[in-house]
Protein backbone atom coordinates (compact mmCIF):
# COMPACT_ATOMS: atom_id res chain seq x y z
CA UNK A 1 0.00 0.00 0.00
CA UNK A 2 1.41 3.19 -1.08
CA UNK A 3 1.99 5.45 1.82
CA UNK A 4 0.60 9.05 0.71
CA UNK A 5 -2.76 10.20 1.85
CA UNK A 6 -5.62 8.86 -0.59
CA UNK A 7 -9.12 8.97 -0.92
CA UNK A 8 -9.01 5.01 -1.40
CA UNK A 9 -8.08 4.54 2.27
CA UNK A 10 -11.11 5.21 3.79
CA UNK A 11 -11.51 2.09 5.18
CA UNK A 12 -8.68 3.31 7.65
CA UNK A 13 -11.22 6.44 9.42
CA UNK A 14 -13.04 2.81 11.23
CA UNK A 15 -9.69 1.50 12.11
CA UNK A 16 -9.63 1.18 16.20
CA UNK A 17 -6.32 0.13 16.84
CA UNK A 18 -3.62 2.14 18.59
CA UNK A 19 -6.45 5.42 18.72
CA UNK A 20 -7.32 7.51 21.52
CA UNK A 21 -11.29 8.05 22.33
CA UNK A 22 -11.32 11.39 19.95
CA UNK A 23 -10.69 8.77 17.01
CA UNK A 24 -13.33 6.01 18.78
CA UNK A 25 -15.69 9.17 19.01
CA UNK A 26 -15.31 9.91 15.10
CA UNK A 27 -15.40 6.15 14.20
CA UNK A 28 -18.91 6.21 15.95
CA UNK A 29 -20.07 9.25 14.65
CA UNK A 30 -19.10 8.52 11.27
CA UNK A 31 -21.02 4.99 11.29
CA UNK A 32 -23.85 6.59 13.31
CA UNK A 33 -24.31 9.74 10.94
CA UNK A 34 -24.60 7.84 7.55
CA UNK A 35 -27.01 4.87 9.80
CA UNK A 36 -28.99 7.83 10.93
CA UNK A 37 -29.20 9.62 7.17
CA UNK A 38 -30.05 5.95 5.53
CA UNK A 39 -32.82 5.84 8.48
CA UNK A 40 -34.49 9.63 7.82
CA UNK A 41 -34.98 8.93 4.06
CA UNK A 42 -36.24 5.35 5.06
CA UNK A 43 -38.77 7.37 7.66
CA UNK A 44 -39.66 9.55 5.22
CA UNK A 45 -40.57 7.26 2.68
CA UNK A 46 -42.78 5.22 5.20
CA UNK A 47 -44.48 7.77 6.43
CA UNK A 48 -45.95 8.20 2.88
CA UNK A 49 -48.18 5.23 4.52
CA UNK A 50 -49.65 8.20 7.04
CA UNK A 51 -51.23 9.80 3.30
CA UNK A 52 -53.34 6.47 2.71
CA UNK A 53 -55.42 6.80 5.65
CA UNK A 54 -56.73 4.95 8.52
CA UNK A 55 -56.36 0.95 7.12
CA UNK A 56 -53.30 1.90 5.61
CA UNK A 57 -51.70 3.21 8.54
CA UNK A 58 -52.76 0.91 11.06
CA UNK A 59 -51.67 -2.32 9.05
CA UNK A 60 -48.40 -0.44 8.83
CA UNK A 61 -48.49 -0.08 13.02
CA UNK A 62 -49.11 -3.49 13.28
CA UNK A 63 -46.25 -4.74 11.33
CA UNK A 64 -44.21 -1.80 13.50
CA UNK A 65 -44.83 -3.43 16.65
CA UNK A 66 -42.95 -6.54 16.15
CA UNK A 67 -39.57 -7.24 17.83
CA UNK A 68 -37.52 -6.75 15.04
CA UNK A 69 -38.93 -3.60 13.40
CA UNK A 70 -38.70 -2.54 17.57
CA UNK A 71 -34.75 -3.76 17.72
CA UNK A 72 -34.31 -1.44 14.86
CA UNK A 73 -35.94 1.66 16.49
CA UNK A 74 -33.83 1.07 19.32
CA UNK A 75 -30.57 1.72 17.46
CA UNK A 76 -31.97 4.17 15.95
CA UNK A 77 -32.61 5.30 19.41
CA UNK A 78 -29.07 4.39 20.57
CA UNK A 79 -27.26 6.02 17.35
CA UNK A 80 -29.28 9.10 17.76
CA UNK A 81 -28.21 9.37 21.72
CA UNK A 82 -24.10 8.60 20.84
CA UNK A 83 -24.18 11.01 18.00
CA UNK A 84 -26.20 13.90 19.76
CA UNK A 85 -23.98 13.41 22.89
CA UNK A 86 -20.53 12.93 20.64
CA UNK A 87 -21.90 16.08 18.64
CA UNK A 88 -21.96 18.01 22.10
CA UNK A 89 -18.55 17.02 23.06
CA UNK A 90 -17.17 18.07 19.32
CA UNK A 91 -18.92 21.92 20.18
CA UNK A 92 -17.78 22.27 23.65
CA UNK A 93 -14.39 22.16 22.91
CA UNK A 94 -14.18 24.14 19.40
CA UNK A 95 -15.79 26.59 22.05
CA UNK A 96 -13.24 26.04 24.28
CA UNK A 97 -14.63 24.12 27.21
CA UNK A 98 -13.53 20.73 28.67
CA UNK A 99 -10.81 20.59 25.90
CA UNK A 100 -7.90 19.26 28.37
CA UNK A 101 -10.41 16.65 29.33
CA UNK A 102 -12.18 15.66 26.80
CA UNK A 103 -10.89 12.46 27.08
CA UNK A 104 -13.26 11.90 30.11
CA UNK A 105 -16.22 13.79 28.68
CA UNK A 106 -16.61 11.30 26.03
CA UNK A 107 -16.55 8.38 28.63
CA UNK A 108 -19.19 10.14 30.85
CA UNK A 109 -21.40 11.38 27.45
CA UNK A 110 -20.60 8.02 26.53
CA UNK A 111 -21.79 6.64 29.94
CA UNK A 112 -25.33 8.56 29.65
CA UNK A 113 -25.89 7.27 25.72
CA UNK A 114 -25.42 3.92 27.16
CA UNK A 115 -28.09 4.49 30.23
CA UNK A 116 -30.41 6.20 27.82
CA UNK A 117 -30.48 3.32 25.41
CA UNK A 118 -30.86 1.01 28.03
CA UNK A 119 -33.77 2.81 29.93
CA UNK A 120 -35.33 3.18 25.90
CA UNK A 121 -35.20 -0.61 25.69
CA UNK A 122 -36.51 -1.29 29.53
CA UNK A 123 -39.61 0.68 28.37
CA UNK A 124 -40.20 -0.36 24.85
CA UNK A 125 -39.53 -3.92 25.56
CA UNK A 126 -41.04 -4.18 29.40
CA UNK A 127 -43.73 -1.82 30.15
CA UNK A 128 -45.07 -0.83 26.29
CA UNK B 1 7.91 23.05 -4.06
CA UNK B 2 4.75 25.34 -3.42
CA UNK B 3 2.27 23.79 -1.38
CA UNK B 4 -1.19 24.30 -2.59
CA UNK B 5 -3.19 27.02 -0.93
CA UNK B 6 -6.00 25.81 1.22
CA UNK B 7 -9.54 25.44 -0.56
CA UNK B 8 -12.00 27.09 1.08
CA UNK B 9 -15.53 24.76 0.06
CA UNK B 10 -16.18 24.99 3.87
CA UNK B 11 -16.18 28.11 6.09
CA UNK B 12 -17.12 28.82 9.32
CA UNK B 13 -20.15 30.19 8.59
CA UNK B 14 -21.03 26.53 6.57
CA UNK B 15 -19.91 24.77 9.82
CA UNK B 16 -21.38 26.94 12.23
CA UNK B 17 -25.23 26.14 10.39
CA UNK B 18 -24.49 22.79 10.74
CA UNK B 19 -23.29 22.87 14.26
CA UNK B 20 -26.63 25.17 15.02
CA UNK B 21 -28.87 22.61 13.76
CA UNK B 22 -27.28 20.05 15.45
CA UNK B 23 -27.81 21.27 18.95
CA UNK B 24 -31.72 23.10 18.14
CA UNK B 25 -32.28 19.12 17.21
CA UNK B 26 -30.67 17.69 20.74
CA UNK B 27 -33.11 20.86 22.18
CA UNK B 28 -36.44 19.83 20.11
CA UNK B 29 -35.96 16.40 20.67
CA UNK B 30 -36.06 17.40 24.15
CA UNK B 31 -38.53 19.27 24.49
CA UNK B 32 -40.58 16.80 21.93
CA UNK B 33 -39.70 14.13 24.43
CA UNK B 34 -41.03 15.75 27.69
CA UNK B 35 -44.53 16.91 25.72
CA UNK B 36 -45.10 13.82 24.14
CA UNK B 37 -45.95 12.19 27.34
CA UNK B 38 -48.28 14.46 28.43
CA UNK B 39 -50.00 14.74 25.45
CA UNK B 40 -49.72 11.19 24.49
CA UNK B 41 -49.00 9.22 27.46
CA UNK B 42 -49.93 5.79 26.30
CA UNK B 43 -48.04 6.90 22.47
CA UNK B 44 -49.66 7.54 19.03
CA UNK B 45 -50.96 3.90 18.86
CA UNK B 46 -53.74 4.20 15.98
CA UNK B 47 -54.16 6.52 12.76
CA UNK B 48 -57.25 8.39 14.45
CA UNK B 49 -54.35 9.01 17.30
CA UNK B 50 -51.99 10.84 14.76
CA UNK B 51 -54.24 12.73 13.18
CA UNK B 52 -55.67 13.84 16.28
CA UNK B 53 -52.43 14.77 17.55
CA UNK B 54 -51.52 17.17 14.56
CA UNK B 55 -54.67 19.34 15.42
CA UNK B 56 -52.17 20.47 18.33
CA UNK B 57 -50.31 23.54 16.88
CA UNK B 58 -47.20 23.37 18.41
CA UNK B 59 -46.90 19.70 17.67
CA UNK B 60 -46.94 20.89 13.91
CA UNK B 61 -44.05 23.50 14.82
CA UNK B 62 -41.91 21.48 16.45
CA UNK B 63 -42.13 18.78 13.51
CA UNK B 64 -41.75 21.72 11.01
CA UNK B 65 -38.03 22.88 13.19
CA UNK B 66 -37.48 19.50 13.31
CA UNK B 67 -37.49 18.28 9.34
CA UNK B 68 -36.03 21.27 8.66
CA UNK B 69 -33.02 20.79 11.56
CA UNK B 70 -32.49 17.21 10.72
CA UNK B 71 -32.33 17.42 6.79
CA UNK B 72 -30.22 20.43 7.11
CA UNK B 73 -27.54 18.56 9.67
CA UNK B 74 -27.58 15.51 7.88
CA UNK B 75 -27.08 16.90 4.34
CA UNK B 76 -25.04 19.14 5.59
CA UNK B 77 -22.79 16.39 7.13
CA UNK B 78 -22.78 14.53 4.37
CA UNK B 79 -20.92 16.79 1.75
CA UNK B 80 -18.62 17.51 5.13
CA UNK B 81 -17.58 13.59 4.96
CA UNK B 82 -17.00 13.74 1.13
CA UNK B 83 -14.59 16.86 1.42
CA UNK B 84 -12.95 14.66 3.78
CA UNK B 85 -12.05 11.88 0.73
CA UNK B 86 -10.50 15.60 -1.39
CA UNK B 87 -12.99 15.25 -4.17
CA UNK B 88 -12.39 17.08 -7.34
CA UNK B 89 -14.16 20.57 -7.95
CA UNK B 90 -16.78 19.07 -10.64
CA UNK B 91 -17.61 16.07 -8.66
CA UNK B 92 -18.61 18.73 -5.20
CA UNK B 93 -20.01 21.17 -6.94
CA UNK B 94 -22.63 18.19 -8.70
CA UNK B 95 -22.71 16.90 -5.09
CA UNK B 96 -23.72 20.16 -4.07
CA UNK B 97 -26.11 20.77 -6.26
CA UNK B 98 -27.53 17.35 -5.83
CA UNK B 99 -27.23 17.83 -1.81
CA UNK B 100 -29.65 20.89 -1.88
CA UNK B 101 -31.89 20.04 -4.55
CA UNK B 102 -32.49 16.70 -2.40
CA UNK B 103 -32.59 18.56 0.84
CA UNK B 104 -35.36 21.21 -0.49
CA UNK B 105 -37.35 18.35 -1.92
CA UNK B 106 -37.07 16.48 1.26
CA UNK B 107 -38.43 19.18 3.45
CA UNK B 108 -40.61 19.80 0.96
CA UNK B 109 -42.36 16.65 1.14
CA UNK B 110 -42.27 16.71 4.49
CA UNK B 111 -44.03 19.71 5.21
CA UNK B 112 -46.94 18.11 2.97
CA UNK B 113 -47.60 15.35 4.66
CA UNK B 114 -47.59 17.25 8.29
CA UNK B 115 -50.25 19.56 6.87
CA UNK B 116 -52.20 16.86 4.74
CA UNK B 117 -52.34 14.80 8.03
CA UNK B 118 -53.13 18.27 10.26
CA UNK B 119 -55.82 18.84 7.49
CA UNK B 120 -57.26 15.67 7.90
CA UNK B 121 -58.32 16.89 11.74
CA UNK C 1 21.78 3.01 32.22
CA UNK C 2 20.97 -0.41 33.70
CA UNK C 3 23.10 -3.42 32.98
CA UNK C 4 20.04 -5.32 32.01
CA UNK C 5 20.39 -7.37 28.90
CA UNK C 6 17.06 -7.98 26.39
CA UNK C 7 16.72 -10.07 23.52
CA UNK C 8 13.89 -7.51 21.45
CA UNK C 9 13.63 -8.53 17.26
CA UNK C 10 13.14 -5.51 15.14
CA UNK C 11 10.69 -6.18 12.40
CA UNK C 12 11.81 -3.08 10.32
CA UNK C 13 9.52 -1.95 6.89
CA UNK C 14 11.76 -2.07 4.06
CA UNK C 15 11.13 -0.26 0.87
CA UNK C 16 13.62 1.06 -2.09
CA UNK C 17 12.35 2.80 -5.07
CA UNK C 18 9.16 1.38 -6.22
CA UNK C 19 9.31 -2.09 -4.64
CA UNK C 20 6.31 -2.98 -2.83
CA UNK C 21 7.51 -2.56 0.86
CA UNK C 22 8.15 -5.98 3.14
CA UNK C 23 9.37 -6.39 6.27
CA UNK C 24 13.13 -7.97 7.35
CA UNK C 25 13.67 -9.04 11.18
CA UNK C 26 16.68 -8.24 13.22
CA UNK C 27 17.60 -9.89 16.56
CA UNK C 28 19.36 -7.76 18.79
CA UNK C 29 20.88 -7.77 22.48
CA UNK C 30 20.06 -4.33 24.06
CA UNK C 31 20.20 -2.57 27.14
CA UNK C 32 15.97 -1.90 27.69
CA UNK C 33 16.83 1.83 28.67
CA UNK C 34 18.46 2.26 25.44
CA UNK C 35 16.27 4.29 22.83
CA UNK C 36 14.26 2.61 19.75
CA UNK C 37 16.78 4.65 17.26
CA UNK C 38 19.71 3.13 18.70
CA UNK C 39 18.27 -0.38 17.81
CA UNK C 40 17.61 1.09 14.33
CA UNK C 41 21.37 2.71 14.35
CA UNK C 42 22.68 -0.72 15.45
CA UNK C 43 20.99 -2.76 12.54
CA UNK C 44 22.49 0.04 9.95
CA UNK C 45 26.08 -0.42 11.68
CA UNK C 46 25.75 -3.89 11.96
CA UNK C 47 23.64 -5.97 9.81
CA UNK C 48 22.60 -3.58 6.91
CA UNK C 49 24.38 -1.04 6.16
CA UNK C 50 21.65 -0.27 2.90
CA UNK C 51 19.21 0.54 5.95
CA UNK C 52 17.99 4.07 5.32
CA UNK C 53 16.60 6.65 8.11
CA UNK C 54 16.57 10.43 9.21
CA UNK C 55 18.15 11.50 12.27
CA UNK C 56 20.59 13.82 13.59
CA UNK C 57 20.35 15.40 17.10
CA UNK C 58 18.99 12.49 19.24
CA UNK C 59 17.67 14.78 21.86
CA UNK C 60 14.39 15.50 20.66
CA UNK C 61 15.38 18.73 18.89
CA UNK C 62 15.86 18.16 15.01
CA UNK C 63 12.46 16.42 14.65
CA UNK C 64 14.14 13.96 11.75
CA UNK C 65 13.64 10.63 14.17
CA UNK C 66 10.17 10.51 13.90
CA UNK C 67 9.13 6.80 13.38
CA UNK C 68 6.04 4.24 13.31
CA UNK C 69 6.62 2.03 16.71
CA UNK C 70 4.44 -0.81 17.28
CA UNK C 71 1.69 1.20 15.59
CA UNK C 72 2.25 4.45 17.33
CA UNK C 73 4.02 7.31 15.98
CA UNK C 74 6.94 8.28 18.04
CA UNK C 75 9.87 10.33 18.09
CA UNK C 76 12.44 7.40 18.19
CA UNK C 77 15.48 9.05 19.77
CA UNK C 78 13.43 9.70 22.65
CA UNK C 79 11.54 6.58 23.36
CA UNK C 80 13.17 3.72 25.49
CA UNK C 81 12.77 0.43 24.40
CA UNK C 82 11.33 -0.52 27.80
CA UNK C 83 8.61 1.59 26.88
CA UNK C 84 7.14 -0.07 23.87
CA UNK C 85 8.42 -4.13 24.52
CA UNK C 86 9.62 -6.44 26.74
CA UNK C 87 12.02 -8.87 26.98
CA UNK C 88 12.10 -11.67 23.72
CA UNK C 89 9.56 -8.98 22.38
CA UNK C 90 8.73 -6.89 18.88
CA UNK C 91 9.41 -3.71 17.80
CA UNK C 92 8.03 -3.08 14.73
CA UNK C 93 9.05 0.15 12.93
CA UNK C 94 7.56 2.01 10.29
CA UNK C 95 8.01 4.77 8.24
CA UNK C 96 5.26 7.54 9.55
CA UNK C 97 1.68 7.00 7.91
CA UNK C 98 0.68 10.07 5.32
CA UNK C 99 3.90 11.04 3.33
CA UNK C 100 5.36 9.39 0.06
CA UNK C 101 8.24 6.92 1.30
CA UNK C 102 11.82 8.12 -0.19
CA UNK C 103 13.71 4.73 1.14
CA UNK C 104 13.04 2.60 3.88
CA UNK C 105 11.82 4.23 7.23
CA UNK C 106 12.43 7.69 5.45
CA UNK C 107 9.61 9.81 4.18
CA UNK C 108 9.40 12.87 2.04
CA UNK C 109 8.29 15.90 3.89
CA UNK C 110 8.79 18.37 2.01
CA UNK C 111 5.17 19.53 0.89
CA UNK C 112 4.73 19.82 5.17
CA UNK C 113 7.55 21.82 5.66
CA UNK C 114 6.90 24.40 2.78
CA UNK C 115 3.48 24.47 4.50
CA UNK C 116 4.94 25.35 8.21
CA UNK C 117 6.96 28.02 6.38
CA UNK C 118 3.74 29.96 4.92
CA UNK C 119 2.45 29.91 8.09
CA UNK C 120 5.27 32.50 8.90
CA UNK C 121 5.36 31.04 12.55
CA UNK C 122 7.80 32.34 14.34
CA UNK C 123 10.77 29.96 15.32
CA UNK C 124 12.18 32.15 18.39
CA UNK C 125 9.20 33.22 20.32
CA UNK C 126 8.80 35.47 23.95
CA UNK C 127 9.36 32.65 26.76
CA UNK C 128 6.63 34.80 28.69
CA UNK C 129 3.12 33.59 26.62
CA UNK C 130 4.52 30.37 25.02
CA UNK C 131 3.02 28.07 27.35
CA UNK C 132 -0.48 26.97 26.49
CA UNK C 133 -3.17 28.99 28.55
CA UNK C 134 -4.03 26.29 30.71
CA UNK C 135 -0.95 25.51 31.93
CA UNK C 136 -1.30 27.65 34.92
CA UNK C 137 1.98 30.35 36.19
CA UNK C 138 4.26 29.10 33.77
CA UNK C 139 6.94 31.39 32.46
CA UNK C 140 4.79 34.01 33.69
CA UNK C 141 7.43 35.71 35.49
CA UNK C 142 9.99 35.31 32.54
CA UNK C 143 11.56 38.51 31.70
CA UNK C 144 10.29 40.28 28.40
CA UNK C 145 13.44 39.89 26.93
CA UNK C 146 14.06 36.46 27.33
CA UNK C 147 13.38 34.55 23.95
CA UNK C 148 13.18 30.26 22.90
CA UNK C 149 13.07 27.90 20.06
CA UNK C 150 9.13 27.33 19.29
CA UNK C 151 7.74 23.80 21.02
CA UNK C 152 7.22 22.29 17.53
CA UNK C 153 10.32 20.16 16.20
CA UNK C 154 7.97 19.45 12.69
CA UNK C 155 9.07 15.87 13.34
CA UNK C 156 5.59 15.07 11.36
CA UNK C 157 4.26 13.09 14.17
CA UNK C 158 0.67 14.59 14.51
CA UNK C 159 0.57 14.36 10.59
CA UNK C 160 0.64 10.99 10.17
CA UNK C 161 -1.36 10.01 13.14
CA UNK C 162 -4.01 12.38 12.07
CA UNK C 163 -7.22 10.50 10.77
CA UNK C 164 -8.37 13.06 8.28
CA UNK C 165 -4.86 13.37 6.71
CA UNK C 166 -5.17 10.11 5.75
CA UNK C 167 -7.82 10.31 2.80
CA UNK C 168 -7.18 14.00 1.47
CA UNK C 169 -3.35 15.12 1.26
CA UNK C 170 -5.11 18.60 0.80
CA UNK C 171 -5.84 18.88 4.57
CA UNK C 172 -2.88 21.42 6.28
CA UNK C 173 -2.84 18.96 9.03
CA UNK C 174 -2.52 19.33 12.78
CA UNK C 175 1.25 20.93 13.05
CA UNK C 176 0.21 23.52 10.16
CA UNK C 177 -3.12 25.22 11.87
CA UNK C 178 -1.03 24.91 15.04
CA UNK C 179 1.77 26.96 13.45
CA UNK C 180 -1.16 29.25 12.12
CA UNK C 181 -2.25 29.23 15.72
CA UNK C 182 0.70 30.62 16.89
CA UNK C 183 1.45 33.05 14.20
CA UNK C 184 -1.55 34.45 14.58
CA UNK C 185 -1.48 34.56 18.66
CA UNK C 186 1.86 36.76 18.13
CA UNK C 187 1.37 38.43 15.19
CA UNK C 188 -2.31 39.22 14.58
CA UNK C 189 -2.00 38.57 10.95
CA UNK C 190 -5.60 38.56 10.17
CA UNK C 191 -4.45 36.64 7.07
CA UNK C 192 -3.98 33.84 8.57
CA UNK C 193 -7.47 33.10 9.86
CA UNK C 194 -9.06 33.97 6.42
CA UNK C 195 -6.56 31.66 4.89
CA UNK C 196 -7.01 28.38 7.35
CA UNK C 197 -11.13 28.95 7.20
CA UNK C 198 -12.09 26.38 5.01
CA UNK C 199 -12.52 22.97 4.26
CA UNK C 200 -8.29 22.08 4.20
CA UNK C 201 -7.96 24.54 7.17
CA UNK C 202 -9.94 24.29 10.52
CA UNK C 203 -13.39 22.91 9.49
CA UNK C 204 -11.96 19.45 8.67
CA UNK C 205 -10.49 18.47 11.74
CA UNK C 206 -12.84 15.82 13.59
CA UNK C 207 -11.37 16.51 17.49
CA UNK C 208 -10.15 13.00 17.36
CA UNK C 209 -6.82 14.59 19.42
CA UNK C 210 -4.90 12.16 17.89
CA UNK C 211 -2.23 14.91 17.31
CA UNK C 212 -1.87 15.72 20.82
CA UNK C 213 -1.84 12.48 21.83
CA UNK C 214 1.63 11.33 19.62
CA UNK C 215 3.22 15.23 19.77
CA UNK C 216 6.48 14.47 21.57
CA UNK C 217 7.12 18.16 22.25
CA UNK C 218 3.75 19.54 24.08
CA UNK C 219 2.67 22.02 21.25
CA UNK C 220 -1.09 20.48 21.94
CA UNK C 221 -2.16 21.12 18.19
CA UNK C 222 -6.04 19.89 19.00
CA UNK C 223 -5.97 22.27 21.27
CA UNK C 224 -4.58 25.21 19.11
CA UNK C 225 -6.88 24.12 16.24
CA UNK C 226 -9.61 24.59 18.38
CA UNK C 227 -8.17 27.87 19.87
CA UNK C 228 -8.07 28.92 15.54
CA UNK C 229 -11.80 28.03 15.23
CA UNK C 230 -12.76 30.44 17.75
CA UNK C 231 -10.61 33.01 16.41
CA UNK C 232 -12.04 32.46 12.98
CA UNK C 233 -15.63 32.55 13.84
CA UNK C 234 -14.93 35.70 15.88
CA UNK C 235 -13.34 37.44 12.98
CA UNK C 236 -16.44 36.30 10.72
CA UNK C 237 -18.76 38.02 13.39
CA UNK C 238 -17.36 40.60 13.29
CA UNK C 239 -16.87 41.25 9.99
CA UNK C 240 -20.55 40.81 9.48
CA UNK C 241 -20.65 43.63 11.78
CA UNK C 242 -18.38 45.94 9.52
CA UNK C 243 -15.84 46.34 13.28
CA UNK C 244 -13.31 44.23 10.75
CA UNK C 245 -12.10 44.66 7.43
S1 LIG D 1 -7.63 16.48 16.34
FE1 LIG D 1 -7.91 17.11 14.22
S2 LIG D 1 -5.87 17.53 13.45
FE2 LIG D 1 -5.63 16.36 15.34
S3 LIG D 1 -5.44 14.26 14.66
FE3 LIG D 1 -7.59 14.62 15.07
S4 LIG D 1 -8.51 15.25 13.13
FE4 LIG D 1 -6.28 15.42 12.93
S1 LIG E 1 3.06 19.61 16.44
FE1 LIG E 1 4.19 18.12 17.64
S2 LIG E 1 3.94 16.19 16.52
FE2 LIG E 1 3.40 17.82 15.12
S3 LIG E 1 5.24 18.28 13.98
FE3 LIG E 1 5.18 19.69 15.72
S4 LIG E 1 6.32 18.66 17.34
FE4 LIG E 1 5.86 17.11 15.81
S1 LIG F 1 17.13 12.60 16.15
FE1 LIG F 1 16.63 14.70 16.34
S2 LIG F 1 14.66 14.57 17.22
FE2 LIG F 1 15.24 12.50 17.19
Amino acid sequence: MENQPSPKKFLYWFDPRHRQPGTWAFILNRITALGLTFYLVLHLVVLSNLTKGAEGYDTFLEFARQPVVKFGELLVIAAGLIHGLNGLRVVLTTFGIGVTIQRQVFWMLMALAAIGTAAFAYVMFFVA
Amino acid sequence: MAASTPKAREGAWLWLVKIIAGVLILVVLGVHFVMNHMVAPGGLLTYADVVRYYQIPYVVAMEIIFLVTVVTHSFIGLRSILLDLNPSEPILKAATALLSVAGVAAVAYGAWLIFTIAGRG
Amino acid sequence: MSHERWTVTFIVSRRKGEQPPHFQSFQLEVDPDEYVLDGVERIWAFHDRSLVFRHACHHSTCGACGMLVNGVEKLTCITPIRSVTSNGGKVKVEPLRNFPVISDLSVDMSTFYTRMEETCAPQVVPVRGSALPYEKGLFEQADPAYERLADCIECGCCISACPVAVTTPEYQGPAVLAAAQQAFSLTGHAGLLEKMDGADGVWRCHSGFECTAVCPSNVDPAWRIMDLRRKVIGRRIKRLFGLAK
